[in-house]
């Protein structure tokens, strides 16, 4: 499994080779950074093919005493997001970045770096510095642009960002204290015998940890303010990925440490399912007053993650299923539509939702995708959105969450009410002339790509479905993942 | 009315402070009182098989360089996009400080005092693996001598004697360095960033060139330390 620890090391290879060349040789930006991606799209495939059975890479061949990598189906459809969205993402920027360009590529391999280790690894404490190293480069990314609300909001974020690191730094260092040993499977084993109140403690810090890097209400406030004015391409892996590998550790840490019972005992599946109907109820009203385009993303996309919380705090093998779907799914349909979004600034620096009034004539194929990426996201049928939003309220209802499974229908129409706001206002026609720069096929292809997959994954979702049915297997029974981990 | 609001604002905060710290330090007293002194085995073995595994006499740098070598690139790396954080973050503005100006006695002592400072720095990287020491210590003292240079004779000075595109490279170069120094496990058949694994074995203990590739990337993250410390100072106190 050699080319596990690759995807952590060739992005942050090229991320220090850009900055070599950025000194000497500025030609080979392009190509350097196209190339890579590919290198990486083609071992991001490698790795995803074999991952199941899961394997185990010991980094520096320590076996336990050191850091392992592990590649299971839950990691690998995080690196099938990576996979999705990256190659698209980069070559999209080449062509619409156009101040800091090196710095843009270079934190953007960082963070891809970053979310690519927090994913793979095994060892808690590694996971923390991963997630250093990807939310400490989100955090200059939102900055690039310097403007004054982008460094508002960076300061946001960063505040907001430590204050959790914080948490999350607290929760290991008293588990290592606890346990003295830092892999999750051993730390699995050892916590059978601390006392249910430490176990809970350690448990409110780690969930209040990656909670604020998630953004569930109320501690979402900074979320709207990073998006609003960082360079929108950053937007599509903020969504899609920083804030889901968020989630990704906050669900490997209580599903594995502590496991499916602790989890129904404390209440904590309770809490989460409750906390996530709230917070997508309040994320779409607020959304509904938005009239910056950004904004009203960056607040659905607090709601879908709310969404995606409750299919995975259900705690069964559907909500699961459901719940990874919908991340997948979540990452594809917002990224069309930050793309979209992004190739409307770039045309014409349309920011309010009033900007793109009539836009639908000028640009039909793309208004056309964003329609498509729109619906989905609200959840209609035939698009990916529809099945894998179905398919949580069929696992809350299974199991027991009526009210959550009823309030999420409620959602549904209150989210469709901004986003028809949205189309319609596309559809407006207007007698305004409008000078429009046009946007060349670098920028219209990745947009059509992933647009194409909001409709292919809804009309064929057995596709993506067969690598999430295999997720269940390790996460509500983590005597398989330890077993495997230990190398037994 | 308001000053009986802005007391109640800060007991507020006062309150919240003190209840996290009670809360804390129960939760810090309940983990103490907890018999867990069987579970030190990972440490027991740093400790006791140290040396013969990896042949660094410094048990924290067997640890940073060797056991967990992969969370120190992680934490360089770390270093790295902090300092490009502050330098997008900190406004440009003009700092009193840097209109003090010193008499002789100060710019005569830093001259003298930097050969020394860039001796002590270098013993501390490169016999990280047997005293005291290692990349990251040796790296912030030689990053003191740019930061000296700054604080006595302004930041146009310092800028000019080490040139802020030369400090990127070097930052850049100890990262890249890292990487490879780790690759050559991979070269050899072994793991990333595999050491004695790989054949490089732990050497004559005690002796300068030992503990195989632990000297290296001591110096590779003694490079990058620095390098990125300077950087961060500049952009702290850049003036305009």
């Amino acid at each position: 499994m050699e080319a596990a620890v690759w995807l952590i090391i060739l992005p942050l290879l090229t991320a220090f080779f850009i900055g070599i060349s950025k000194l000497y040789f500025k030609k080979i930006l392009a190509p350097l950074v196209t190339g890579s991606a590919i290198i990486y799209l083609y071992l991001l495939i490698l790795v995803i093919n074999h991952s199941y059975p899961p394997k185990v890479y010991n980094v520096g061949a320590w076996g336990l005493m050191g850091i392992n990598l592990m590649v299971d189906p839950f990691s690998a459809m995080f690196l099938l997001m990576i996979a999705i969205l990256f190659l698209p993402v980069i070559i999209f920027s080449v062509k619409y970045i156009k101040s800091h360009k090196h710095k843009y590529f270079i934190f953007t391999y960082l963070m891809t770096a970053g979310i690519a280790g927090m994913v793979l690894t095994a060892d808690l404490f590694n996971l923390y510095v991963f997630l250093e190293v990807s939310s400490l480069s989100s955090c200059a990314l939102v900055a690039l642009k310097n403007t004054n609300k982008g460094i508002e909001g960076t300061f946001k974020y960063l505040i907001m960002s430590t204050l959790g690191s914080f948490f999350i730094l607290l929760a290991t260092i008293l588990t290592y204290s606890l346990t003295g040993t830092l892999n999750m499977a051993e730390i699995s084993l050892e916590f059978k015998d601390i006392p249910f109140q430490i176990k809970s403690t350690l448990m409110s810090f780690f969930v209040f940890g990656y909670v604020i890097k998630i953004g569930l209400i109320p501690l979402h406030a900074w979320i709207p303010d990073t998006y609003e004015d960082s360079p929108i391409p950053y937007n599509v892996l903020s969504s899609g990925l920083v804030m889901k590998s968020a989630v990704y550790a906050l669900i490997k840490v209580l599903y594995i440490i502590f496991g499916i019972d602790f989890l129904d005992q404390s209440g904590m599946l309770h809490i989460g399912v409750f906390w996530g109907v709230i917070t997508f109820i309040v994320a779409h009203l607020l959304a509904y007053q938005q009239s910056n385009l950004s904004r009203l993303l960056a607040y659905s996309s607090v709601a879908q993650i709310a969404y995606i919380t409750i299919g995975l705090f259900v705690g069964t093998e559907g909500g699961l299923i459901a719940g990874n779907f919908h991340i997948l799914n979540h990452a594809i349909m917002k990224g069309t539509l930050f793309l979209v979004t992004a190739i409307f600034y770039y045309s014409l620096s349309a920011v309010k939702i009033e900007d793109i009034k009539g836009l639908g004539y000028k640009f039909p194929i793309l208004s056309f995708i964003f329609v498509v990426a729109s619906l989905a996201i609200v959840g209609l049928p035939p698009f990916n959105g529809f099945i894998s939003k179905w398919l949580i309220v069929e696992a809350a209802i299974e199991s027991g969450f009526v009210y959550a499974g009823f309030f999420i229908l409620v959602g549904t129409f209150l989210s469709l009410t901004y986003y028809l706001k949205v189309i319609v206002t596309l559809y407006t026609k207007t007698e305004k002339e409008l000078l429009i720069v046009k946007p060349t096929l670098s920028l219209r292809l990745p947009t059509i790509f992933l647009g194409s997959l909001c409709i292919l994954f809804g009309i064929v979702p057995s596709i993506p479905l067969s690598l999430i049915n295999k997720i269940p297997k390790f996460l509500l029974d983590n005597g398989e993942y330890i077993r495997i981990l230990l190398g037994g | 009315m308001s000053r009986m609001n802005a007391m109640f604002k800060k007991l507020y905060k006062l309150v919240l402070v003190v209840s996290l710290a009670i809360f804390l330090f129960i939760v810090f007293d309940e983990i103490h009182n907890l018999d867990n002194n069987s579970k030190r085995y990972l440490s027991e073995h740093y400790i006791s098989e140290g040396v013969q595994e990896t042949g660094a006499i410094n048990i924290v740098t067997s640890v940073l360089y060797d056991y967990r070598a992969f969370d120190t690139l992680g934490e360089a790396t770390v270093l790295l996009t902090a300092a490009a954080i502050l330098s997008f973050l900190v406004p440009l503005g003009k700092d009193k400080m840097l209109g003090t100006t010193f008499t002789m006695i100060v710019s005569q002592t830093t001259k003298f005092f930097i050969p020394f400072l860039a001796v002590l720095g270098a013993y501390l990287i490169l016999f990280g693996h047997l005293a005291p020491g290692g990349g990251f210590v040796g790296g912030v003292v030689m990053a003191v001598i740019p930061i000296l240079l700054t604080i006595t004779y302004r930041v146009e000075f310092s800028e000019y004697k080490f040139k802020p595109a030369k400090k990127k490279l070097a930052e850049d170069i100890g990262a890249i360095g890292f990487i490879l120094l780790g690759l050559v496990g991979v070269v050899t058949g072994s793991n990333f960033l595999a050491n004695g694994q790989a054949n490089f074995g732990p050497g004559n203990t005690g002796e300068l060139i030992s503990a195989g590739l632990i000297p290296f990337l001591n110096l590779m993250i003694g490079i990058k330390v620095g390098a990125g410390l300077a950087i961060i100072f500049n952009s702290l106190i850049k003036e305009k």
